[in-house]
């Protein structure tokens, strides 16, 4: 019973120390986010809204942001269409060399991220793309299709395969057993990724930075800034990026999880 | 005379290497009940799809009400099918799965809403319009998924074990609901199944298919006491079979014998057996197939043909079929199946001698190939 008990403690510990590990830079950053001092040290200053103001203020901020959204939005409907045109040919059609085709498909996110950017920067210059809100687009579908395809695959492989032959059966064409069957069952799966690439996206620094010109998004700046001078109005965009992500993946979390009708219950 | 209904001539169909079906004729009248019978990839559950659409015949012609409809598409067949996995949508109410046959077909709102609703009540499911699918039990997910398939009022429906999946009192149950809305619509039916007594107590003809090959078309009664193949007598039940050779023909024929056939004598590993047939040659080689239950067995010898030594190997009884396992002396088994009210009052026990008998006329003669 003691020692049950005691192992327990250890138990939550342990548990506590991961998270404390992982979760300790970025409560760090959101706590300085709201210190007056201009210099990250303890003793801790006042509480202020200052840092946040600026960032408010600043037109560059806003430009990146709104880059970021765009980017964030166009990639997110891009590579979720992606991904479901890959995932569906998966769970509908048998061929040859089936295995390399989703090999091929999941492949880009293995690819360090350094190459991937200098590879997309080269690759943009020579067919005039390079700097465009659009060139960061195409990057990051490339980079987020192979998520999408993931998650959307794994739904439709839940799916009675008997469902889609039951719509044609009962007169729809090929057309509307995808409109009223397919998407609808892997709805889920849709929304989830959606928001899903919308995180990566917007997170993203690596391939952004190299690709995107004058369009800097939201983690291009960051570094900008950070290269200027210590200033924890970092911390402050840097809370803003985190509960952005943290709230789409989250999203993406619970809406995959929804009670999925009809997958597992009726097996 | 007008074709048939649906007609399969000549259909092929192969999986690449792997041959489904092969080579199968025959043709459904319609208004007829028929089952498609045999055990797991005879090819039977193709033939329900190359019907649907959803397979196409790699040879020769399907035709319904005299048309080719090998390559028509799925959708433009109307011959809704009630799968063994049901398919119901599960992202949908149960009345929008029923609506949705009606939907596709460009039915408009109102009019589809009140003829789900219809058939839902007819299926007397009408309470659970609003549900979703998971919501409700095995046999009520039966009902939904006819009601959807029927909706359409479609010239034929095409049933895949629709009863594997539930009980076995509600089977029952569920028979007699399909046997009494295939003579209320009077529209065809193509029930596929591997259960004799499904087949046996709906069908107005039942189809044996083995490895691709139809054994057998027949009503139940034929396939049952008048199996074409060995491998339809073994199929479909409780038949003892024993091989033999025509060893002679008896002369002192009786003027009675005349109506039954002609008494022969067939040499077989338990002996001499006496049975009674049309024409057979001489040195012929033929199955003869007994029915278990018309079987006797006595613990003394009598002075009746076809009688032989064995020894009682087991009893099982199953609710008021009692099957008895004889073992005769050269190792044979055979089955009797009695009435358990008939023999309740007999003792029996494993190992004891027991004569095995049966009249001669009650042996059903395939002739060998």
């Amino acid at each position: 019973m003691r020692a049950d008990k005691l192992i327990r403690w250890f138990l939550w510990g342990y548990l506590g120390l991961v998270f404390l590990f992982i979760f300790a830079p970025i409560v760090t950053s959101i706590i300085f986010s709201f210190n007056s001092d201009r210099f990250p040290t303890i003793p801790l200053g006042s509480f202020t809204w200052k840092w946040y103001q600026t960032i408010y203020n600043d037109p560059d901020v806003w430009d990146a942001a709104k880059t970021s959204v765009i980017v964030a939005l166009s990639t997110s409907c891009l590579a979720t269409f992606i991904g479901f045109c890959t995932a569906y040919t998966d769970f509908r059609y048998q061929f040859k060399g089936k295995n390399s085709y989703l090999v091929l498909a999941l492949l880009p996110p293995t690819i360090p991220l350094i190459i991937l950017a200098l590879a997309m920067l080269a690759w943009f210059s020579k067919i005039g793309l390079s700097g465009q809100v659009w060139s960061i687009v195409i990057a990051h579908t490339v980079l987020c299709a192979p998520f999408a395809m993931a998650v959307i695959r794994l739904r439709l492989q839940q799916m009675d395969p008997d469902l889609e032959s039951a719509a044609w059966n009962l007169g729809a064409s090929e057309w509307s057993a995808m409109r009223y069957v397919i998407v609808p069952f892997a709805m889920p799966a849709i929304v989830s990724s959606m928001c899903l690439t919308m995180a990566v996206s917007f997170d993203e620094f690596a391939v952004a930075w190299f690709v995107s010109g004058l369009n800097k998004t939201i983690p291009v700046i960051i570094l900008e800034i950070l290269q200027g001078n210590i200033d924890p109005q970092i911390n402050a965009i840097g809370t803003f990026v985190f509960v952005t992500s943290i709230t789409l993946v989250i999203l993406a979390q619970l809406i995959f999880m929804l009670r999925t009708p009809g997958s597992a219950s009726n097996a | 005379m007008p074709e048939s209904q649906i007609v399969f001539e000549n259909i092929i169909k192969t999986f690449g290497e792997a041959v489904a079906v092969e080579k199968m004729s025959f043709s459904i009248e319609q208004g007829e009940f028929l089952a498609i019978m045999g055990s797991s990839g005879c090819g039977k559950t193709t033939t329900l799809r190359m019907l649907a659409g959803l397979e196409i015949p790699s040879e020769g012609e399907i035709r319904l009400n005299g048309e080719r409809i090998n390559e028509l598409a799925p959708a433009k067949r109307n011959t809704p099918l009630v799968w063994q996995s049901l398919a119901l949508f599960p992202f949908l109410t149960v009345l929008e799965n029923v609506e949705f046959g009606l939907k596709m077909h460009g039915i408009e709102k109102t009019e589809r809403r009140e003829r789900a609703l219809k058939w839902l009540d007819r299926m007397e499911i009408g309470e659970f319009a609003e549900r979703s699918i998971d919501q409700l039990s095995g046999g009520q997910r039966q009902r939904v998924a006819l009601a959807r398939a029927l909706v359409t009022e479609p010239p034929v429906l095409l049933l895949d074990e629709p009863l594997s999946a539930l009980d076995a009192n509600l089977v029952v149950r569920m028979q007699g609901v399909l046997s009494k809305l295939q003579k209320e619509l009077g529209i065809t039916f193509v029930y596929v199944t591997h259960s004799q007594s499904e087949a046996f107590a709906m069908a107005d003809r039942v189809v044996i298919m083995s490895k691709g090959l139809i054994e057998q078309i027949g009503t139940p009664q034929q396939v049952f006491r008048e199996p074409a193949t060995r491998f339809v007598a073994e199929f479909v039940g409780s038949n003892n079979i024993i091989s033999g050779k025509v060893s002679s023909k008896h002369s002192d024929v009786h003027r009675t014998d005349l109506f039954q056939g002609v008494p022969y004598t067939v040499d077989t590993d338990l002996g001499e057996v006496v049975i009674s047939s049309g024409e057979l040659d001489l040195g012929a080689t033929v199955e003869l197939v007994i029915s278990s239950d018309r079987m006797d067995i006595s613990f003394d010898p009598s002075d009746l043909e076809n009688q032989f030594p064995c020894k009682l190997v087991s009893e099982e009884f199953v609710g008021s079929i009692v099957t008895l396992l004889v073992e005769t002396e050269n190792g044979m088994e055979l089955k009797i199946q009695k009435q358990h009210k008939d023999i309740e009052n007999i003792q029996l026990q494993t190992g004891q001698a027991l004569w095995v008998s049966w009249e001669r006329k009650s042996a059903y003669i395939i002739p060998g190939r």
